[in-house]
């Protein structure tokens, strides 16, 4: 009888201890799973060959991303460069020198929900994830 | 009363492991972030041709603008102001620093190898080119794992032709 009064009033913190590790893990790799795909448009797109990164790249990287659970709808994509000429365009790609930018974002996904079972207030539905990076381009006319 | 004890310490030890454990994988993605962005900087710095003499048919890069491109390459990779602060969406808590920034110019003679012994950076350049070290303080979430700082290094030759 006491130890069930202890599970129920621990119930909530050890559901915590036992599933909060799997979130804050899912968390980390979709992190990392951003920046490594941050650097390969930035590799591709400042590459001597592009010097852009167009929509058609975003749509294949919003492809890659889904295969690891992404919703790809919800992936936000900034592309930009430091001579403020907008880099997504093939017809006037970015001549070298000039640094192509790429950030990219994505909703928590209520992974942090678990989080108020000890308290914690979950980051808000505009709380984003992201990577972001700076490649100079390598374009050569 | 042992039973609870047990309890108790048996959470302590779960939940030290993953704290560990989420410390190791994040530090992991920070120290490449650091490496493609210090990669990143000394390559957009090598690549600061110095126009005066590159008239005279001299390859070279300029100190001065390299120094910049570095500095700001490294700012929008690592997301600092302009103090090398971190703005709030950085990945750091605490200002990297540059402790290397040497720019090897025509006035060697190439092949040249430049070694640094304090950083244990050893490296043959065949053009000009920039090696730059930058020490990045990893901010950990957790005390359990030790304090880490890393020498990021990075070098980049001046690409032509």
């Amino acid at each position: 009888m006491k130890q069930l009064l202890v599970f129920v009033l621990f119930a909530s913190l050890f559901c915590w201890l036992a599933f909060s590790p799997v979130y804050k893990h899912v968390l980390l790799i979709r992190q990392a799973l951003l920046r490594q795909e941050v650097d390969y448009l930035l590799e591709i797109g400042a590459s001597g060959t592009y010097g852009y990164i167009d929509e058609r790249m975003v749509a294949e990287s919003r492809e890659r991303l889904s295969r690891h659970g992404f919703q790809p709808a919800q992936l936000e994509y900034v592309i930009g460069s430091t001579s403020g000429e907008p880099a997504d365009d093939p017809a006037a790609p970015l001549p070298r020198g000039v640094g192509l930018l790429l950030e990219i974002r994505y909703p928590y996904e209520r992974l942090m929900d678990i989080d108020r079972l000890i308290g914690l207030t979950p980051p808000g539905p505009e709380a984003r994830i992201s990577a972001s990076g700076m490649k100079m381009s390598e374009y050569v006319p | 009363m042992d039973k609870l004890l047990f309890g108790v310490l048996l959470t302590v030890i779960w939940w030290m492991l993953h704290a560990l454990q989420l410390d190791e994988e994040r530090a992991m993605g920070m120290l490449y972030e650091a490496k493609r962005a210090v990669n990143r900087a000394a390559h957009a710095a090598a690549q600061q041709v110095d126009r005066d003499k590159l008239e005279m048919g001299i390859l070279s890069v300029d100190p001065e603008r390299a120094r910049e491109t570095a500095a700001l390459y490294l700012r929008v990779n690592l997301r600092l102001d302009d103090d090398f602060r971190p703005l709030p969406h950085s990945p750091l808590r605490e200002p990297p620093t540059v402790r290397v920034l040497d720019i090897i110019n025509e006035d060697t003679v190439f092949p040249y190898t430049y070694d640094n012994p304090e950083y244990d950076c050893r490296v043959t350049l065949h053009r000009p080119g920039v090696v730059l070290v930058v020490r990045v303080p990893f901010p950990r979430l957790f005390g359990v794992l030790g304090p880490v700082v890393w020498d990021v290094k990075g070098v980049a030759e001046l690409v032509h032709d």
